[in-house]
């Protein structure tokens, strides 16, 4: 049993590091697609399509520092609360940089064609990155109650 | 909710409300070009449904009723797609509905109907109620006693407006249902057509082609 909960310790303490990575991929990927296609109908202000592409990659830096603050000695005691922790906030920056690709995507698409409404098409991504800092600081809070 | 063609919908521009709109956004040959990155399925599927039921519809245009209804029911087993079928049996019920009457209105009986038999779930439900103004299908189809109006006043242009209308907004929920998907593409497709043929409007180039269509009516007959 011993060495199973300890597995799960380990699987707790790289998954927000995963997760957010995986995440971030797919919402890069996302939102890249969308300023690639937007880039054939602009004439200027690429980088600005571009840049909004990189936002939903902020969850793997979330997933990094969670990881490297749950990282202690691994004992029967600590893996349980690492696992359920590191799980949990890795699955909630998986779904935030995802559904801030989508976000940023649709913000993309209508803001080329009326530049004076990027800021504000930009809401919704700022929204769902807002909800990944929440996982991510709690996340910090509840890892310094886990014993050392 | 699957989004294979963020790239493809990223690169076509925002298409105005055709009735404001001044020119055309996007040439065909610029959208025909966009229309590469569709999956080779779904682009065999779109051409289909555009030479079915394209405002503009191809120059093939079928010349009797049982053509068209023979056409439609090849091109609709060719067609998977859900949301492409919906949007083509809107058209054909639209068509079917404007034929009805059409036909009534030319004094025609419930029997003119026979040669579309076949061609839309309403065909015999108009038969049935052809004695209704609106052949009991208001409540479904809210503008067909607007479109009614328009026949009776031989307002040709105000008719064509609505029912471009009608298929703008239609077109409009298609689109919002996948906006990153196959529906987004062939919705902007149909919009654009819409939008080609109102700013291709020209009564003199009309006149001609309606003079046009006569003589090829006569020299066939």
């Amino acid at each position: 049993m011993e060495p199973l909960i300890l597995a799960l310790g380990w699987v707790g303490l790289y998954a927000p590091l995963a997760l957010g990575a995986v995440g971030s991929m797919i919402g890069c990927s996302r939102a890249g697609s969308a300023a690639c296609g937007a880039l054939l109908e602009v004439e200027s202000g690429y980088g600005r399509y571009i840049g909004v592409a990189a936002m939903p990659s902020s969850q793997t830096i979330y997933g990094i520092v969670v990881t490297m603050a749950l990282r202690r000695e691994l004992s029967v005691e600590n893996s349980p609360g690492i696992f359920g922790l590191g799980l949990l906030a890795g699955l909630a920056l998986l779904f935030s940089a995802s559904a801030q690709g989508s976000a940023c995507a649709a913000s993309i698409n209508v803001s080329k064609n009326k530049l004076e409404i990027f800021g504000i098409s930009l809401a919704p991504a700022a929204l769902v990155e807002g909800f990944a800092v929440f996982a991510f600081v709690f996340a910090l809070v509840l890892a310094a109650g886990i014993p050392k | 909710m699957a989004e294979p063609y963020i790239t493809l919908v990223s690169s076509l521009p925002y298409l105005p409300p055709f009735e404001q709109a001044g020119r055309s956004p996007i040439t065909r040959l610029r959208l025909e070009q966009r229309l590469h990155n569709l999956d080779t399925d779904d682009a065999r599927q779109l051409a289909k449904a555009e030479a079915l039921v394209s405002w503009r519809m191809s120059l093939a245009k079928p010349k009797t009723d049982a053509d068209m209804v023979l056409r439609s029911r090849a091109a609709m087993q060719d067609i998977s797609q859900p949301a492409l079928r919906d949007f083509i049996e809107f058209r054909i019920d639209q068509q079917v509905i404007l034929a009805g009457l059409r036909r009534r209105n030319a004094g025609a009986d419930a029997s003119a109907l026979e040669p579309i038999a076949g061609a839309s779930r309403w065909v015999r439900h108009i038969a049935a109620h052809w004695g209704d103004p609106n052949f009991k299908l208001a409540a479904v189809y809210p503008w067909i006693g607007e479109a009614r109006g328009y026949l009776d006043g031989n307002n040709a242009a105000a008719l064509d407006s609505l029912m471009m209308r009608v298929i703008w907004q239609k077109l409009g929920p298609i689109a919002e249902s996948n906006k990153f998907g196959f529906e987004a593409v062939f919705a902007f497709v149909f919009k654009w057509d819409i939008l080609q043929a109102w700013l291709a409007r020209d009564a003199a180039q009309a006149k001609s082609r309606f003079h046009d269509l006569i003589k090829e009516i006569k020299n066939d007959s």
